[in-house]
């Protein structure tokens, strides 16, 4: 057996080509399915983990999945924006805890989350490095931003502007990088977590300047009543919070009607969260109250309903494949007639002649499975990472 | 004595295992409860003197209330630093006047769930203080919502109504400890509304007596007990200025006061220089920090025999 092998693996290395083709068809024909199926399951199984764990989200009619995947997984998608009137709304009616979220922003390319300090609480997330949010102007990085970005606690990480050419918009902001949180192994990991509040004054909703009180240039004052002084746009806006400065940052007008894109609703119980879907099922209601689970499990049926039909080409392509083994191993066999021959005048016996060709097919065999085995452990290995990538973000 | 385990009788080695693990198990116990019992002691946040006494009234030996504000502060316009903000962060309760006081919420991190606004349940009832100067940005921007009058809790009705919203605070956290905190409330609120009729009594003998406050902060006190009013910017570690005599001169032609209401004592030349012009000085101490000497309520209690003086026949 040693000798036919070893007869085997010399042909083999003396037609490279023709080895190296058939190795990558059956590597590729295992393979993809394969790995098709640990995404899937990977995926599912995070985006649902997420979903699961949180009960409701509130936010603007419209796309659930776009609400959803915004809330939960920070996708550039914005949806219909709601007001801090609704999170107010789900407080008062003392049937769950609202968490305000505000996922509009960028830093750097990763999205920026202004929320309040219950979202922590919620999500079971730890500091590892540095402190906790305190001021305006703060930050705390994902474990994975931090990485990437090479930040830690004491450095600072300044807002991207919503659009590229928005010369007359808002001044990016500054702001101060004061802890980074422990892995979790979720969207949290990279995103840059603010305050609500100093999400509102990147969109430029609050802000700092001199006391328009005490103005002396005329060129800023628009006009002066006796109980207020209008400013023009040429007063000069602070683009970082500092303690020195921190005292002039102020908010204007409600800030019930200062902007959110969703509210995740902790219920009290399972009772208290049918009432609160129930109140907003109304036509006239302008929000919209979903389960995230539900929303992700629509999504994984389509993506599965999707993965039948993949699977179905992917059958017919492998087929194929095999097809063209076979072929390429019968016109092999027609090729190598003459040498066939020749081993047979040799004395070798027609069961020997097969025992060749069998090693032939079993080395290529073992060496795709090998490839293979090898590509399905990267993938298995970076599953989380590829998963993240493809499909959540 | 040495105890000599196998000298002793199978009767009394079998009592002696049953004593060594009831104490055991009494120690156990004791331990536990001792540590669920410090463990239960509610750690409440304020930020403001009034609402650490009404707390401490209700809350009892059940909480442990933090006034972190220094004494020679006023809590209204003061900034913690940030481990000041950090324990903030960490108390089980944060009690909030609202109607804009202590700007310094609005710029710190704190977690909603934990935080109640003990005016909220009165917000209609906010005074826009008309003393305060505001701005905008542009012909159509909308002002900077700074304006609220704050000192709601010298309008004893609605302080009781701050007080009330406590009560159901920290019996939704102890829910156990409702009663108590009820009962507490009850007794409390009856103090607040005998100031409350107190002052309504010594005050209708003459509503339309003018009189002239120090500072822009008497407006829910001048409108629950319909005083009549009128506002300054006075302080009382200073001296007024020739203007802002003047200012005072040009207010009494149309308001004739005869006393004038401070948040803290005044200086003995401005008693000299006020009495020159035949206005007298008499202190109504909002308390909105630690008082020097007794509590809040003896210090109410104070500023209504001091406002007495006011309201004594001409």
């Amino acid at each position: 057996m040693t000798d036919s092998l070893y007869i085997a693996w010399k042909y083999i290395r003396f037609n490279r080509v023709k080895t190296v083709t058939l190795v990558a068809c059956i590597t590729l024909i295992t393979f993809l399915p394969v790995a098709l199926e640990l995404l899937l399951n990977e995926s599912e199984k995070q985006l649902m983990s997420r979903a699961v764990s949180t009960p409701l989200v509130l936010g603007a009619k419209g796309s659930a999945l776009d609400l959803v995947m915004n809330t939960l997984y920070f996708d550039d998608e914005v949806p219909e924006l709601i007001t801090m009137q609704a999170s107010n709304r789900v407080m008062d009616s003392e049937l769950a805890l609202p968490i305000p979220l505000y996922v509009r922003f960028q830093a750097r390319g990763n999205p920026i989350v202004g929320t309040t300090l219950d979202y922590f609480d919620f999500r079971g997330m730890r500091i590892a490095q540095g402190r906790q949010l305190a001021v305006l102007g703060d930050c705390v990085l994902g474990a994975r931003v931090a990485e990437s970005l090479a930040l830690k606690p004491g450095d600072s990480l300044v807002s991207s502007p919503e659009t590229l050419f928005d010369l007359a918009g808002i001044y990016p902001l500054k702001m101060k990088v004061v802890g980074v949180l422990a892995k979790s192994h979720t969207s949290d990991d990279l995103a840059v977590f603010v305050d609500l509040k100093t999400a509102w004054v990147i969109q430029g909703l609050g802000h700092g300047h001199e006391d328009v009180t005490k103005l002396k240039d005329p060129t800023l004052v628009l006009k002066r009543t006796e109980r207020n002084v209008a400013a023009t746009a040429k007063l000069y806006q602070h683009t970082e919070i500092t303690e020195k400065n921190i005292d002039a940052f102020h908010f204007h007008g409600d800030l019930s009607q200062y902007p959110l894109t969703a509210v995740l609703a902790v219920p009290q119980n399972q009772k208290s969260g049918t009432i609160l879907r129930g109140r907003y099922l109304t036509k006239e209601e302008t929000r919209q109250i979903v389960r995230p689970a539900d929303v992700i499990d629509g999504l994984l049926q389509n993506i599965f309903r999707i993965k039948n039909v993949l699977d179905a080409v992917i059958s017919v392509v492998a087929l194929a494949t095999i097809l063209a083994i076979i072929l390429v191993f019968a016109l092999s066999l027609r090729l190598r007639q003459r040498e066939i021959q020749t081993i047979f005048r040799l004395g070798c016996r027609r069961a020997t002649i097969a025992r060749l060709l069998s090693a032939e097919i079993f080395i290529i065999v073992i060496m795709s499975g090998v490839f293979c085995g090898a590509l399905i452990w990267l993938v298995n290995q970076f599953s989380d990472d590829l998963v993240r990538m493809l499909f959540i973000r | 004595m040495q105890v000599n385990w196998f000298s002793l009788h199978d009767n009394n080695r079998r009592f002696f295992f049953i004593f060594c693990v009831v104490v055991t198990v009494a120690h156990m116990v004791s331990v536990s409860w001792a540590g669920s019992n410090s463990a239960g002691k509610l750690t409440v946040y304020v930020v403001n003197y009034p609402l650490q006494y009404f707390a401490e009234r209700m809350g009892g030996g059940h909480v442990n209330v933090v006034f972190p504000a220094p004494t020679d502060v006023d809590p209204a316009y003061w900034m913690p630093d940030m481990p000041t903000i950090a324990a903030y962060q960490q108390a089980d309760l944060i009690l909030l006047n609202g109607a804009g006081y202590a700007r310094w919420v609005n710029k710190a991190t704190l977690p909603r769930f934990r935080m109640v606004n003990t005016s909220a349940g009165f917000k209609d009832q906010y005074i826009e203080s008309a003393e305060i100067f505001t701005h905008s940005h542009g012909s159509e921007g909308k002002h900077a919502h700074e304006a609220l009058a704050f000192t709601t809790w010298i309008d004893f009705n609605l302080a009781a109504g701050q007080a009330k919203a406590i009560a159901e605070a920290l019996g939704r956290k102890r829910p156990e400890l409702k009663d108590t905190f009820q009962k507490n409330y009850q007794k409390l609120e009856q103090d607040l509304l005998k100031l409350d009729r107190n002052l309504k009594t010594l005050i209708s003998k003459d509503p339309s007596r003018p009189l002239v406050v120090s500072h822009p902060v008497y407006d829910y006190f001048a409108r629950r007990y319909g005083l009549n009013i009128k506002s300054l910017h006075w302080e009382p570690d200073q001296i007024p200025t020739n203007e802002q005599m003047m200012e005072l001169n040009r207010i009494l032609k149309e308001h004739p006061a005869k006393w004038m209401i401070w948040e803290g004592k005044p200086m003995k030349e401005t008693v000299e220089r006020l009495l020159s012009i035949g206005v007298n000085s008499l202190v109504f101490n909002p308390c909105g920090n630690t008082p020097d000497q007794g509590d809040f309520l003896s210090v109410m209690r104070q500023n209504v025999e001091n406002l007495k003086l006011a309201f004594k026949k001409d």
